[in-house]
C-alpha cells in the first residue's frame, strides 16, 4: 500500500492499511513524518550479531518521537509487548508511544471512520 | 434531561460537576487576566456549551469569536489537508488570546491552531480545555493553562460533545454504550468536535 511523503520523496510502501491511514492523519494536521526509519538492535549473539531489532513504524522529527501501530491479534500483541519492553530497557531516553488496536479504532472513531480490518475490542495491556 | 434513547452506558460527569469545575476555571481565569480583556477563541462546534457557560462566570470583561476547520474524516475525500472554514472575524495581533477546547485528545488539532494562531502574533495565547484524555496525546509538548477535567480513555459525549453529530445537546458528559461504536460505519461527513 503506497503512502505520499513529504518533501516530494518516493511515496512509501506502508506494511499494512493502517499505518497508511495514520499516514494521512498526520499529514492531514501538518505533522511530518518518517516511515520505519530506525531498526533498533534488542538481542545479540555471542559473537555479537543482531539476533532481534524492532523498527518502530514511524518517527516524527519535530517531536522527536517513535510511534508504533499494533493492530494484530492479542497473541502476536504479547510477542510485541516484550520486545516493547525490551527497547524500553535498553533505551531510556528514546520517546516511544504505541498505539493498539483499541486506540487507532478510536482515533478513528473521533473522526467518524471505521477502522477496516482491526479488531473490534481491545488489544493493549490489562492494565491499561 | 435524561438520555431518551438509552445510548449512554455510563454518566462520567454531571451537570453538577460541571457547573462547579466551570466555575472554578472562571475564577482563574478572571483572576490571571485581570485587567488583560482576553479574546476567547473556540472552535465550532464541541466548545460552544462549555465556551458559553465559562463566559457567563466570567467576572472580566472579555470577547469572543470562533473558527471552524475541516476535521480529518470530513475532509479526507476532497483534501489532504487541514482547511479553515470560517476565520476569526477579529485580528488577533496583540491581543491576549485564550483558546476554549472541549477535548484535547491527541493533541493534533489544538496543535494545529495553536500554530496557526501564533502566527498572528498575539500577545499571548493558552488553552484552556475542559475535558483532558492524554493517552493517546501524540503532542506531549502541548501546554494546557486551564483543564478543566482529566477523563479516562472512554469516547465521551454530551455537552458539546458528539458522535455523528448527536447527543451534543445531553447536559452530563457520558460514555456511549460500545454497541453504538461497533454499529460505526464510514460516514462521508463527519462531526466536527
Amino acid at each position: 500500500m503506497k503512502g505520499s511523503r513529504e518533501n516530494g520523496a518516493a511515496p512509501v510502501r506502508f506494511a499494512h492499511g493502517s499505518e497508511a491511514e495514520f499516514a494521512r492523519i498526520l499529514d492531514f494536521y501538518g505533522i511530518r513524518w518518517e516511515y520505519e526509519p530506525r531498526s533498533f538492535p534488542l538481542r545479540w549473539d555471542g559473537r555479537g550479531r543482531v539476533t532481534e531489532s524492532f523498527n518502530p513504524d514511524f518517527y516524527l522529527p519535530d517531536l522527536n518521537l517513535y510511534i508504533e501501530l499494533t493492530t494484530l491479534k492479542q497473541s502476536l500483541v504479547t510477542r510485541k509487548n516484550r520486545k516493547i519492553r525490551r527497547l524500553r530497557e535498553l533505551y531510556p531516553d528514546v520517546h516511544f508511544k504505541i498505539f493498539y488496536g483499541r486506540d487507532y479504532r478510536q482515533l478513528l472513531l473521533k473522526y467518524g471512520l471505521r477502522p477496516a480490518g482491526v479488531p473490534t475490542h481491545a488489544e493493549g495491556p490489562a492494565s491499561r | 434531561m435524561t438520555d431518551p434513547g438509552g445510548d449512554i452506558r455510563e454518566i462520567l460527569l454531571t451537570r453538577e460537576q460541571i457547573d462547579d469545575r466551570v466555575g472554578e476555571l472562571a475564577t482563574a481565569i478572571a483572576r490571571d487576566y485581570a485587567d488583560r480583556s482576553p479574546l476567547l477563541v473556540s472552535v465550532l462546534k464541541g466548545a460552544v456549551y462549555f465556551l458559553t457557560d465559562l463566559t457567563r462566570r466570567l467576572a472580566i470583561p472579555v470577547e469572543i469569536d470562533f473558527m471552524a476547520i475541516t476535521t480529518y474524516g470530513s475532509a479526507r475525500a476532497q483534501s489532504g489537508v487541514v482547511r479553515l472554514i470560517k476565520d476569526l472575524d477579529v485580528e488577533i495581533t496583540g491581543r491576549h488570546v485564550l483558546l476554549v477546547e472541549d477535548i484535547i485528545d491527541t493533541g493534533l488539532t489544538a496543535g494545529y491552531l495553536l500554530r496557526l494562531l501564533q502566527a498572528r502574533s498575539p500577545a499571548s495565547l493558552q488553552i484552556c480545555t475542559l475535558l483532558d484524555r492524554p493517552y493517546r496525546r501524540i503532542l506531549d509538548t502541548l501546554e494546557i493553562a486551564y483543564r478543566g477535567f482529566e477523563i479516562p480513555d472512554r469516547f465521551v459525549v454530551g455537552y458539546g460533545l458528539d458522535y455523528r453529530e448527536q447527543y451534543r445537546h445531553l447536559p452530563f458528559i457520558g460514555v456511549l454504550r460500545d454497541e453504538i461504536l461497533s454499529d460505526a460505519v464510514a460516514h462521508p461527513r463527519a462531526p466536527e468536535r
